[in-house]
């Protein structure tokens, strides 16, 4: 009991101690926070990215790959709920007569592309695509005004004798295009020439009709991809390939299996098309296929960790100097504790409880204020905003509509882990000290 | 004659400082009854002192026993004889030693909350404080327990220290030159208190002091003299 009383006493006769338990605090709460926001950033980036895309892409499918070859392939699996052919293709779509806009500014991120002339052509078979893909949602997006949404039933059919076309709303908005508008496709084809004896580009330029405007949560999908149907786009390019499919999105019934899932269709692909792939063709999920920008963004949530770790460490070599400073203050008290009854292990332990409050205490306040940051955030920063025309987040820019955030037990938990570790290993060094102190020699004199 | 509570035999006490060993105490035979006041005298570095932090389980000596009750004590390990300082012994120093941090009545109780876990403690709080409280009173100090030691005169000071080696109901007190730092009429006042408890009590007191006035107040006077007992 005396052991605790004592650590108390001392510590809140000793304000300095403020300083290491503020260091401590301080820590524990950016380290809660940041990292909220980041985990909550990475879920809502994978949740528009994924709805943005299939479960299972397989594309760089070979030119004698067809559709009827894989497609029953693809039915047969257990885990397959649906799948859609996709052709792809490229080209720039301008309205008739206009020129593309001067090239875009440097910088912007994939987050939100759109800014470029150059769009990839997708192909697909509206019925199929709608099976499988959030097409429809897409098209039924609320932000999308009544007068631009296309047919929902058969969003691709051809429009007043031109094919159709569908664009993404900010694209369409930006170039004031609307629905029944006319835009042309410039693009190459690549011919046999007449002899058959080798492969020629030559310029294609088709006119298509707007359909409608679709729009999903990644701002970067919508602006560099345009759907056209997949008959039209064959018959334009691919005329000797009536079957040609070159990309095939696929729907899983259970997610939970994705990766197996698609490990077991790369395998059943090279047997549906009965001959060696030599590197053609790969099946990957939505997270393989944009691993490269989910993986950054969570690079950026590793180094940030490491960062706000390094504040730690300061506070704990702060705690180190001011715990040192008391032990040497109080190390004259030992003699006497020790008369009263106390063991050296005793006395260890006041001066290691002194830390150990000062942490515990440090950590519990971090971890409180840390959550309610967290879990007001989006109020704390129009308050900020509203105050000093300081926007801490810009939200619109990553298309969201509050500050994400996502508090993780199990982070807290380690986050506690950590500073309560930290604190353990900064009271020892000066209570081992103290331990190491024969209590005789403060009282045989002063 | 009652058994004695304290019987020191045959203790030695040597220090080594550097290459060189020093025997500080060389056979010192020592016994104190219950309800006997010994006054231990001697030079400055006789080993009074030394003596006192071995009878009172201080320090261990080099050679020689040490008895309470007849139970050999340095044979025990350190928890054990922590808890046999916390129970039976209560120290008074010539420094006071009060812990600054401390009011006068924190200072009581922190001896009593010695060997109780928190739970322990928990339960006789009360008991614990009014013990204290009477305690204080007692040495006088009623209107002074929320003092701290700094605003405390030292004759008060060592009234603290005096209740606080109490606290815990010993059987024996070893005070070390306890009014070393008085002037005279306080220092009397001081050791009136630290007799009329004594007799009340029935303690065995072993008392270390310069002042022969003094010494002559006890029921025996050990003379001490290069680390031996010489009367
Ligand atoms: N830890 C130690 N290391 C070395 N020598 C010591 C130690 N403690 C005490 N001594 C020596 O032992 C001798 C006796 O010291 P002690 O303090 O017991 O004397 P004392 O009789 O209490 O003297 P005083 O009346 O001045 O208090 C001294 O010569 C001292 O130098
Ligand atoms: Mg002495």
């Amino acid at each position: 009991m005396y052991r605790l009383f004592l650590a108390l006493r001392y510590l809140v006769t000793r304000p300095i101690n403020l300083l290491g338990m503020a260091g401590i605090t301080i820590s524990v709460w950016a380290l809660i926070v940041v990292v909220s926001v980041f985990t909550g950033f990475i879920d809502v980036v994978q949740r528009h990215v994924h709805s943005a895309s299939a479960d299972i892409i397989v594309s760089a499918l070979p030119t004698w790959a067809t559709w009827s070859k894989l497609q029953p392939a693809l039915r047969d699996d257990e885990n397959v709920a649906a799948s859609a052919p996709r052709l792809l293709h490229y080209g720039i779509l301008l309205p008739p007569g206009r020129r593309p806009d001067p090239a875009p500014l440097p910088g912007r991120s994939a987050l939100n592309g759109g800014d470029q002339p150059f769009l990839f052509v997708l192909g697909i078979d509206a019925a199929a695509e709608l099976q499988v893909t959030g097409l429809g949602d897409w098209l039924g997006a609320p932000a999308i005004p009544p007068a631009d949404r296309a047919d929902a039933a058969s969003p691709l059919a051809p429009q007043d004798g031109l094919p159709a076309v569908l664009i993404g709303l900010e694209r369409m908005q930006r170039d004031g295009l609307h629905r029944g508008d006319v835009v042309v496709l410039t693009t190459a084809r690549f011919a046999r020439t007449d002899d058959g004896s080798s492969v020629m580009p030559e310029r294609l330029q088709v006119q298509l009709r707007i359909a409608g405007a679709f729009k999903t949560d990644h701002g970067g999908f919508d602006g560099n991809n345009v759907f056209v149907d997949r008959q039209t786009l064959q018959g334009m390019l691919h005329q000797d390939q009536p079957d040609l499919v070159q990309e095939i999105v696929v729907k899983v019934k259970d997610e939970a299996t994705l990766d197996e899932t698609a490990a077991r269709l790369q395998r059943g692909l090279a047997r549906a098309l009965e001959r060696n792939l030599q590197g053609f063709g790969s099946v990957m999920t939505w997270q393989q296929r944009n691993a490269g920008f989910l993986q950054s963004v969570e690079h950026q949530r590793a180094l940030l960790k490491i960062v706000l770790i390094v504040i730690m460490v300061v506070a704990a070599f702060l705690m180190l100097a001011t715990l040192s400073m008391m032990v040497t203050e109080k190390i004259a008290d030992i003699g006497i504790l020790t008369a009263m009854g106390g063991t050296p292990r005793g006395v260890t332990f006041v001066f290691l409880a002194c830390g150990l409050v000062i942490t515990s205490v440090g950590v519990v306040i971090g971890i409180g204020l840390g959550a309610l940051t967290a879990s007001y955030l989006e109020e704390i920063r129009q308050t900020v905003r509203w105050a000093t025309g300081v926007d801490l987040f810009p939200i619109d820019v990553y298309n969201l509509d509050r500050v994400p955030c996502s508090l993780d037990a199990l982070w807290m938990l380690q986050v506690a882990g950590m500073a309560l570790a930290t604190g353990v290993v900064v009271s020892a060094i000066p209570a081992l000290r103290a331990a190491r102190h024969d209590p005789l020699a403060s009282l045989r004199g002063v | 004659m009652t058994p004695p509570v304290l019987a020191a035999a045959g203790i030695t006490k040597n220090f080594r400082i550097g290459r060189q060993e020093i025997a500080v105490l060389r056979g010192v035979d020592l016994s104190i009854a219950a309800g006997e006041k010994v006054a231990l005298l001697g030079q400055s570095g006789a080993g009074k002192s030394t003596l006192l932090h071995v009878l009172g389980l201080l320090d261990k000596p080099s050679g020689g026993a040490v008895r309470y009750d007849g139970r050999d004590v340095h044979t025990l390990s350190v928890q054990k004889r922590a808890l046999l300082r916390h129970q039976h012994i209560g120290f008074v120093f010539q420094f006071y030693h009060l812990i600054p941090e401390l009011t006068a009545l924190q200072n009581v109780l922190l001896a009593r909350m010695m060997g109780h876990s928190v739970l322990g403690y928990w339960g006789q709080r009360r008991t614990a404080r009014i013990e204290a409280e009477a305690l204080l009173e007692q040495v006088g100090l009623k209107d002074r327990l929320r003092h701290r030691p700094a605003e405390l005169s030292g004759g008060e000071r060592q009234r603290v220290a005096i209740a606080r080696a109490l606290i815990a109901k010993p059987r024996v007190v070893l005070a070390d030159e306890p009014t070393g730092n008085l002037d005279s009429t306080t220092a009397r006042g001081v050791v009136d208190l630290m007799f009329s408890i004594q007799q009340e009590r029935g303690l065995a007191f072993l008392l270390v002091t310069h002042d022969e006035n003094l010494a002559r107040r006890c029921d025996r006077v050990v003379r001490m003299r290069d680390g031996v007992v010489v009367s």
